[in-house]
């Protein structure tokens, strides 16, 4: 097993579409940077213009954190995009590189196999997220400075400076549970269609579908909203409301653990008894 | 060694193994024969544990086994060769070192199936050809008492031909029992002990070479010129088909061959070319055809 961990950890470290998205998550960071230390001050003022009217605003409003915020509300529907194309490659790369009957008539388990790639995958997404955690926010704290931060999201709520690292460092944490729940998905396409396109395809398909659903479907009641997984996905912005709501939270880390566990299942049980024939 | 009993394998209602039962002695090599689609690369996955079959057994050194304990066991070449194309060819053969809790010198294995050279070089840059090559290394990586090949000579030109017979020759007389399923049946008669003919998903053939040699031959002769009368007799006798009036087709033993030909040299009919079949010949071409 750890010889296997091994390998699938070596493998995801010598394909440069690891680093690729590595890179593009940076860049899209700087960009946003950029675009902020131009023109901040001017998208800031416009957006703030309804406000002015009856708050007195002072100090650095335009801050590290808040962009940091804005970094990751910005990019999340696309950070799924970027997790997914590696996420699924890890399996579906075996099959269209056909290396999956080199590895399979060697003396290893299935199961063994799987859960050294599902590991694989798993470190991956931290990875990802840490790389994109670091990027949102120490360039912009270093080019902005600290400050509170004014977050809309069902209303306007003031998030403190001192409260705001604790804040960021759980959001990450909870974007990685449901960036593995998403590639769990992934992988289990790529176990079940045996090619890259094809389950990113799919993968995109569903994020689409329910985002599109979660968005413009406002006759669905809460309870419908509770079974797309988009809608657990985007809870980590509830850590930037004024009072936190911890059981809505848990309920979403609940069913995020409980997708990535069914899913794993599934590819577990299916790559058990899968026929390697072509 | 091993013995496969009824093994069947079905795929959407229809069967493309059946009932096929066949042994492996100790140090033989059993040449896997057939027509394209006819079963030989399955039995070969099944044996590998990638598919799995609807029916069948296995036994080795008349121990009944698993086929995903088979595994162990055996090196194995799955048709066509996959690697890790961003990966050197070291690396490739390395990864696998490392999952098969093994050490090898890599070094020396590449070097075996004349690759030593190119070690360093990413595999998608390798030819048909070196990627075959590498395949064989993987196979043999693990010296295993028993070595699958899944047409070997894919891609290799004659001389890769004849570098890995050799090689192969070399593992059988170090003890390396060989099971390898080719459509070369010229390379394969020249190191095969056994051969196996496979067709629909039937054995159509099981012999030895022993048996082999054994066997009528049929033999095409062609002559100058036309064939004079004691020249005919001759023929006659021997119960040849005149194919015209100076080609016949004559099925003998292969002790015969040499003095039907003196005696028809010596009776005027000097043939300009003699072609032989052997049994295993004429099988496969009837069934392929």
């Amino acid at each position: 097993m750890k010889a296997l961990l091994y390998t699938e950890i070596y493998k995801l470290f010598c394909s440069s579409r690891t680093y690729t998205t590595f890179a593009i998550a940076i860049v899209l960071m700087a960009i946003i940077n950029l675009g902020l230390y131009t023109d901040g001050e001017n998208i800031l003022s416009f957006i703030l213009k309804p406000l002015k009217d009856y708050f007195i605003l002072e100090g650095n409003i335009l801050n590290g954190y808040l962009i940091a915020y804005f970094s990751l509300n910005t990019l999340w529907v696309h950070i799924p995009v970027l997790v997914i194309i590696v996420g699924t490659y890890i399996f579906s790369s075996e099959f269209e590189y056909g290396t999956i009957k080199v590895l399979l008539s060697q003396p290893i388990s299935r199961t063994q196999l799987i859960v050294s790639k599902l590991a694989a995958m798993v470190l991956y997404n931290i990875m990802f997220m840490t790389v994109l955690a670091l990027f949102a926010l120490v360039p912009s704290v270093l080019i902005f400075g600290k400050g509170d931060v004014m977050v809309l999201n069902d209303g306007l709520h003031f998030i403190l400076e001192s409260s705001f690292l604790k804040r960021y460092v759980l959001t990450i944490l909870f974007a990685t549970l449901a960036m593995i729940a998403f590639s769990s998905m992934g992988m289990f396409l790529a176990i079940w269609f045996k090619n890259t396109l094809t389950s990113i395809l799919v993968a995109f398909g569903v994020l689409i579908f329910h985002t599109l659903i979660q968005s413009f479907v406002l006759a669905l009641s809460s309870g419908w909203q509770q079974l797309l997984f988009t809608f657990h996905m985007s809870m980590w912005q509830q850590f930037f409301v004024t009072e936190v709501p911890i059981r809505m939270i848990v309920k979403s880390a609940i069913f995020l653990i409980a997708m990535t566990l069914i899913f794993t299942q599934l590819t577990i049980y299916r790559f058990k008894y899968i026929n390697i024939s072509e | 060694m091993l013995s496969i009993k009824d093994l069947s394998l079905k795929y959407d209602n229809e069967y493309i193994l059946s009932d096929i039962s066949f042994t492996v002695k100790r140090r033989e090599i059993l040449g896997l024969l057939g027509p394209n689609g006819a079963g030989k690369s399955s039995i070969i996955k099944i044996l590998a544990g990638l598919v799995k079959p609807r029916s069948g057994s296995l036994t080795l050194d008349e121990e009944s086994l698993s086929f995903e304990d088979l595994r162990a066991k055996c090196g194995y070449l799955i048709d066509s060769p996959s690697y890790y194309p961003h990966l050197s060819a070291f690396n490739n053969l390395k990864l696998i070192e490392r999952i098969n809790y093994t050490k090898v010198d890599c070094k020396k294995l590449l070097g075996l199936v004349g690759l030593g050279d190119v070690g360093k070089k990413k595999v998608r840059h390798f030819s048909t050809g070196m990627k075959q090559r590498l395949s064989i290394a993987t196979a043999i990586m693990r010296s295993p008492e028993l070595l699958i090949l899944d047409e070997p000579f894919n891609g290799l030109d004659p001389n890769g031909y004849q570098d890995i017979i050799n090689l192969l020759k070399d593992l059988n007389a170090c003890g390396t029992t060989i099971i390898v399923s080719s459509h070369l049946l010229d390379e394969l008669e020249q190191f095969a002990t056994a051969f196996v003919l496979i067709n629909k998903g039937k054995i159509a053939l099981n012999i030895s070479k022993t048996n082999l040699m054994k066997s009528n031959r049929k033999v095409t002769l062609t002559f100058s010129k036309d064939f004079n009368a004691s020249a005919e007799a001759l023929i006659m006798e021997k119960e040849g088909i005149f194919i015209s009036n100076r080609v016949v087709e004559l099925t003998i033993k292969p002790e015969e061959i040499g003095p039907i030909i003196n005696a028809l040299v010596v009776s005027g009919s000097i043939p300009i070319n003699i072609e032989t079949h052997t049994i295993l010949q004429d099988t496969y071409f009837e069934l392929a055809r």
